[in-house]
């Protein structure tokens, strides 16, 4: 096993020239929302891409695990429970891999606004709540580009929990953080699982530069405040459509 | 079973990584009934490498390029060791119940990007290592693992992934006992996969690099760049390198005798069932 940082001498590979270069070789930027569930950062991302789209700006949508590649085994691994901690964030690091090779990245190297429902954040917060080392979690992700703004939604958690609860009262195995042994009851282990994943968020406010937004404040009125921020944060006429 | 007798850079054993983390129980990796004790307790994560101390068997691990013949050796060792009296498990790339066939679905369509490859291959490597390997281990087993973690780093670091962040992925895995490497010219690895199948495979002639349009130069390149990283890797890690070259007969003997030096025993004198003799030849 290796001295840890020390890097083995071997053929330097293309990546490893690249990454002596300035970072950002794209024209694109890149907006995410984060939070835990229930604290209204989908409902934000999607009028903020209803306003940019009305306004005729090149914009893309892309959520956090929706690519068909790994489906069958993250279906498979959830319905039988075998996904350790190590593998239920390995098998999410592969989809997100696909994801940003085949369509994030292409879309911000061609000049996109790309609106990110979730993004590296999601991982650091829920899979290191699940126990794997934060260390871990950020070299699994060291690829993926910084965003140019990243909202972080954040209601307090009694607020968070009666949203989801009352929307959709059948919580699943992992979701509920059931594995961690929490508790034996999905509504308590949801609760306390969410709770760590909070926890989890909050210490990234200042390290990855989160733009906090207050969820229980009124939607229009957290609206009001994204689109002035990123029309602040990014020279949204880059985006405007020719057309 | 003998104590373990020295663990190849056992320095990594107390690597903190600033977590509250201790040893996963067993019901947690059986993957199912994920049991339900104290929520402190259950506040961990199946960090591999973090307990070594309940593992009684010894890990051993048969590393080379494609032809290099660890699959045969493998076979001899599980017999002869079997007849020493030692309980054997193997291990093998993409043969995790997880996501082994939908790694092979991917190949065969090749469209898969090599980020995604390099991560499907560690969920595949670490599904097998804390469902199967680990418990194995702490059954007191000897597991025998045809390739192990290295030979992703090498493929993942041919196709330009940074060493670093391949060797920082594989910081949780468990370091083998002993690590033989068996070394092979690619001219030579050619002649033993074309006696193995009758065409040379897509992947093992690296046809995704795009290295020339001739399957065989194709071949000869992609070997080469993958011996150079295996030969680089194999110095760092203080693998046993073994010329795999020589006869079948004289490779074995040479894995017996280190084993048996490892494992304490006395016995290295083998000749193989009638099942087994024709690799022999």
């Amino acid at each position: 096993m290796d001295t840890p940082g020390v890097t083995i001498e071997a053929v330097p590979t293309p990546e490893e020239k690249r990454s002596k270069q300035p970072a950002r070789p794209y024209s694109g930027a890149l907006v995410v929302v984060e939070g835990i569930d229930g604290s209204g950062k989908s409902t934000q991302l999607h009028l903020l891409k209803r306003w940019l789209e009305v306004g005729g700006y090149r914009t893309y949508f892309t959520e956090w695990n929706s690519s068909p590649l790994v489906k069958s085994a993250t279906r498979r691994g959830k319905k039988r429970h075998l996904l350790t901690p190590v593998t239920f964030s390995l098998i999410h690091a592969a989809d997100f891999a696909d994801r940003y090779e085949r369509q994030i990245l292409p879309l911000l190297r061609s000049g996109h606004l790309v609106l990110a429902d979730r993004y590296i954040y999601t991982a650091f917060a829920r899979d290191g709540a699940r126990g794997c080392p934060v260390d871990w979690l950020r070299n699994l992700y060291q690829y993926a580009v910084v965003p140019d703004v990243t909202f972080y939604f954040r209601a307090p958690l009694e607020v968070a929990i009666r949203r989801i609860l009352s929307g959709r009262p059948r919580l699943k195995y992992y979701e509920a953080g059931m594995d961690l042994g929490l508790s034996l009851d999905p509504v308590e282990s949801f609760t306390k699982f969410q709770g760590l994943t909070l926890a989890r968020y909050d210490q990234m406010v200042q390290t990855d530069n989160f733009v906090l937004m207050d969820g229980t404040l009124p939607v229009h009125q957290l609206q009001q405040k994204m689109r002035d921020v990123v029309g602040g944060h990014i020279e949204l006429k880059r985006f405007k459509n020719s057309g | 079973m003998t104590e373990p007798i020295k663990r190849e850079s056992a320095g990594n054993d107390g690597q903190e990584f600033g977590e509250t983390t201790t040893a996963v129980t067993e019901a947690s990796e059986s993957g199912e009934g994920w049991t339900t004790d104290t929520a402190a307790s259950r506040m961990t994560v199946g960090l591999p490498t973090r307990d070594r101390s309940e593992l009684s068997g010894h890990l051993i691990v048969l590393e080379g390029t494609d032809g290099s013949g660890r699959s045969t050796q493998i076979a001899l060792l599980t017999e002869w060791l079997e007849s020493q009296g030692f309980a054997v498990q193997t291990m093998g790339l993409r043969r995790s119940f997880l996501i082994a066939k939908d790694i092979d679905s991917l190949l065969a369509k090749n469209s898969v990007t090599r980020y995604t490859l390099a991560l499907m291959y560690a969920t595949d490597f670490f599904d097998q290592l804390e469902n199967r390997i680990l418990p194995a281990l702490r059954s007191g087993m000897i597991v025998l693992a045809d390739r192990y973690y290295y030979t992703l780093i090498v493929r993942a670091a041919v196709r330009g992934l940074q060493h670093d962040y391949l060797h920082r992925i594989y910081d949780l895995a468990l370091p083998p006992d002993l690590t033989f490497f068996l070394n092979v010219r690619p001219q030579i690895s050619f002649e033993r996969e074309f006696q193995k199948s009758p065409a040379i495979s897509f992947w093992e002639a690296g046809r995704d690099l795009h290295l020339s349009d001739d399957l065989y130069d194709s071949f000869i390149s992609y070997q080469t760049m993958i011996r150079k990283e295996f030969v680089a890797l194999a110095k760092h890690h203080g693998f046993t390198t073994l010329n795999g070259e020589n006869p079948i007969r004289t490779v074995n003997a040479d894995l017996r005798k280190q084993i048996a030096s490892y494992l304490g025993i006395k016995n290295i004198k083998y000749r193989p069932s009638h099942a087994l003799v024709h690799l022999w030849q």
